[in-house]
């Protein structure tokens, strides 16, 4: 971790932080994981009659899609946890959305 | 000797106290982040809307049927006629992700400052993205050619329809028999119009930046600026269509 070590020294606009390369191997890793689990949802989709429960496998791969997304490619898990928690902890409003309006669609059956 | 005291002094001082980033990312990565993450809501919201209406509709058969999606998008070009659910987004998906791939492996090789990895990757990246946004431009005529639109829905399943479609298999002559539609949830085609084309919409303004920041790596800008932070950022952006398209396919296609 690189810090300007005088004050005065630090330019915030134009403050880049050294960064180094990792490498490529764990990058294909991960390509190969987000590739089978695509398969993996190719494959259920056939195999499984459409029940809820086939679809919470959906959601849960999906999700798991979304952390190797952000964490590897995106490199979330090389930020600071202070950074990490600012973009991810408002994400809680998304749940609170999507139980709320899922129940008021819930709720919409009756209207029609 | 002054110097180094206040070097020292500095160093202990907390991570908020000022005179450093705290995050250490810079101004505009932070931002981009910031971005996303408002973004995320819009496609969200979106994506929350469809459940609802989807939820509002699937404990109701009598009234309205939800579209089956696997009887909508199941064309794969070249093969007509046959019943190929979930092949073609399957093949999209991978064009996304493997993009994803070339643009990280570019990201990767700024690390590296190697100014042709660089332009190499980045260019298989907007090709990724045009073949994307090809793929969905087919799908989009295809759709709209069986009779899609933005007010109305002629997908609605009947029960007959439903109980002769899931007789089909895989690979199937599938034909569109008129006792098998019927009137259905009206925001159907209108949702997924909205969803996919916003985010094609995002597809492309990626794609446009990728090719403005391949241009400029290629005629060495980053390289005189001392480092391709710039391929980050766009790289973030392009990452994160990626990342919107996993739900896209999940609540569209998948479910």
């Amino acid at each position: 971790m690189e810090f300007y070590n005088k004050p005065g020294d630090y330019d915030a606009i134009n403050y880049v932080p050294h960064t180094e390369s990792h490498g490529t191997k764990e990058l294909w890793r991960v390509f190969l994981i987000l590739l089978g689990i695509t398969i993996f949802d190719f494959a259920i989709y056939f195999a499984l009659d459409p029940t809820g429960w086939r679809n919470a496998i959906f959601i849960f791969f999906g999700l798991v899609k979304a952390y190797f997304i952000v964490g590897a490619f995106m490199h979330m898990k090389n930020e600071r946890i202070t950074l990490a928690l600012v973009i991810l902890v408002p994400i809680v409003f998304i749940i609170g959305l999507i139980l709320g309006l899922l129940y008021e669609g819930h709720a919409l059956t009756m209207t029609k | 000797m002054a110097d180094h005291q206040s070097e020292a002094i500095f160093e202990k001082q907390p991570v908020w106290a000022g005179g450093r980033s705290p995050f250490n990312v810079s101004y505009g990565k932070l931002m981009m982040w910031l971005l996303l993450l408002s973004d995320a809501f819009t496609f969200s919201s979106l994506l929350v809307q469809y459940g609802a209406q989807r939820f509002s509709n699937v404990e109701n058969p009598v009234v309205t049927r939800w579209p089956e999606p696997a009887a909508i998008f199941n064309h794969f070009p070249g093969l007509h006629g046959l019943h190929l659910p979930l092949l073609f987004v399957s093949l999209m998906t991978f064009i996304l992700i493997f993009s994803s791939v070339t643009m990280v492996l570019a990201v990767e090789a700024g690390h590296r400052k190697h100014k042709k990895d660089v332009v190499k990757f980045m260019i298989y990246t907007v090709i990724g993205g045009i073949a994307f946004l090809s793929c969905q431009a087919w799908e989009w005529s295809v759709f709209i050619s069986e009779g899609a639109t933005l007010h109305g829905n002629t997908f609605g399943i009947t029960a007959v329809g439903q109980e002769e479609f899931h007789k089909l298999k895989f690979g199937d002559h599938f034909e569109w028999k008129d006792e098998w539609r019927t009137h259905g949830p009206v925001p159907f085609a209108a949702l997924f119009f909205i969803v996919t084309g916003f985010h094609g919409f995002h597809v492309f303004t990626g794609v446009v930046a990728n090719i403005v920041i391949t241009i400029m790596a290629a005629r060495g800008v980053f390289e005189r600026r001392g480092h391709y932070e710039m391929i980050e950022k766009t790289g973030l952006y392009w990452h994160f269509v990626d990342l919107v398209w996993v739900f896209v396919f999940t609540f569209f296609y998948l479910i």
